[in-house]
């Protein structure tokens, strides 16, 4: 499966770093954006992006809102989202699972982990198709 | 009757004079007025002052852990960092002294001996590029520590707007303007630079009961094994 990254966060040093380890573990294909409004221009711009690796805190729309308005969209809700984020929280987590994120990293993390994660959302998409 | 006279002067003055206390009274009044609708006024006031400085000072211990945080946060990156140079300064030596070695070599079978070397070489380059990628993942503690300042910023700003609206109300309005607010959504107050192994083993497990249906209790027991 060809896989198209939308990497989504407004600090540049994070979309900086996400992008290195998806290009250390061999996934040179990415689109970024800065927030949640301009990840919905890229996805519009960009209907080969197949995963969406997401902030939760931005400016504009949040990662959370981000994710609530993909899985609303009839055009968008197949897609693949991983939240990457400092939110910790219980309840944070919760309230991410129940929008439909796929899975969730906490920052900071490390390649490994961010391989792991997306294996095992490509796993369980492949079983449910 | 002379002694009636008398009592009735006597009685006179003191009507005169009580006469002069209501006069006196009467101007008095509405200075009195003044005074109590000044105090009433003014109740209000050290009511928003004193709610105002509880509001301060109950901010600035949250603000002050922040500040802790961006120190303990830039710290920890700040080791990880110099034990990630130390590590590449040690391959880097490693590589220099097999090169070394190469250019000093006196043997005849220097094919095998550059071969050998090489194979060090590589595996010294191979450690170096990963070192060099451990640098790039500590420096996510610039993202951390831009949210806990941003969250500073937001406590600071507060703190301003309240002494704002407290200087407007004493028709000071200068003091009230903030140039431009910390959107709440662009920081998480939590944000920490820490290991998040532990952590993130709890979030794996309630992503992966997110699948089949967790009870709060679950949910909570998953939490306080942290």
């Amino acid at each position: 499966m060809n896989l198209k990254f939308l990497v989504v966060d407004d600090s540049v040093t994070m979309r900086r770093i996400v992008i290195n380890s998806l290009a250390s573990l061999n996934f040179k294909s990415y689109v970024e954006a800065v927030d949640g409004n301009d990840a919905l221009i890229k996805l519009e711009e960009n209907p080969d992006i197949n995963f969406v690796i997401t902030d939760w805190n931005m400016p504009g729309m949040t990662g959370l809102d981000l994710v609530k308005a993909i899985r609303s969209s009839e055009k968008f809700n197949h897609l693949a989202i991983l939240m990457v984020t400092t939110r910790g929280l219980k309840e944070d987590i919760i309230e991410a699972l129940k929008s439909g994120v796929n899975n969730y990293i906490l920052k900071p993390f490390t390649p490994s982990v961010l391989k792991e994660k997306i294996d095992q959302i490509l796993n369980s998409k492949n079983t449910e198709s | 009757m002379k002694n009636d006279a008398s009592v009735m002067n006597k009685l006179f003055e003191k009507l005169d004079d009580l006469k002069a206390i209501f006069l006196y009274s009467e101007k008095l009044i509405p200075v009195i007025q003044k005074l109590i609708d000044f105090m009433r006024n003014t109740i209000p006031l050290l009511e928003n002052i004193n709610q105002s400085i509880t509001d301060t000072a109950n901010k600035i211990p949250t603000a002050a852990n922040q500040i802790d945080n961006v120190t303990n946060a830039t710290e920890m990156a700040t080791t990880e960092i110099l034990d990630t140079i130390d590590k590449i300064s040690v391959e880097i030596n490693s590589a220099k002294l097999n090169v070394e070695e190469i250019l000093h070599s006196q043997n005849g079978s220097v094919i095998d001996d550059i071969k050998e070397k090489l194979n060090s070489i590589n595996f010294s380059l191979d450690n170096i590029n990963q070192f060099a990628n451990n640098v790039t993942l500590s420096l996510q503690v610039q993202d951390i520590t831009s949210q806990q300042l941003a969250a500073v910023n937001y406590l600071i700003q507060s703190v301003q707007m309240r002494l704002g609206s407290l200087f407007n109300d004493l028709e000071s309005s200068d003091l009230s303007q903030i140039t431009k607010y910390t959107d709440k959504n662009i920081f998480n107050e939590h944000a920490r630079y820490q290991d998040t192994t532990q952590q993130q083993k709890v979030i794996d497990q309630l992503v992966n009961r997110n699948n089949s249906p967790a009870s709060q209790d679950e949910i909570d027991k998953l939490f306080l094994k942290k």
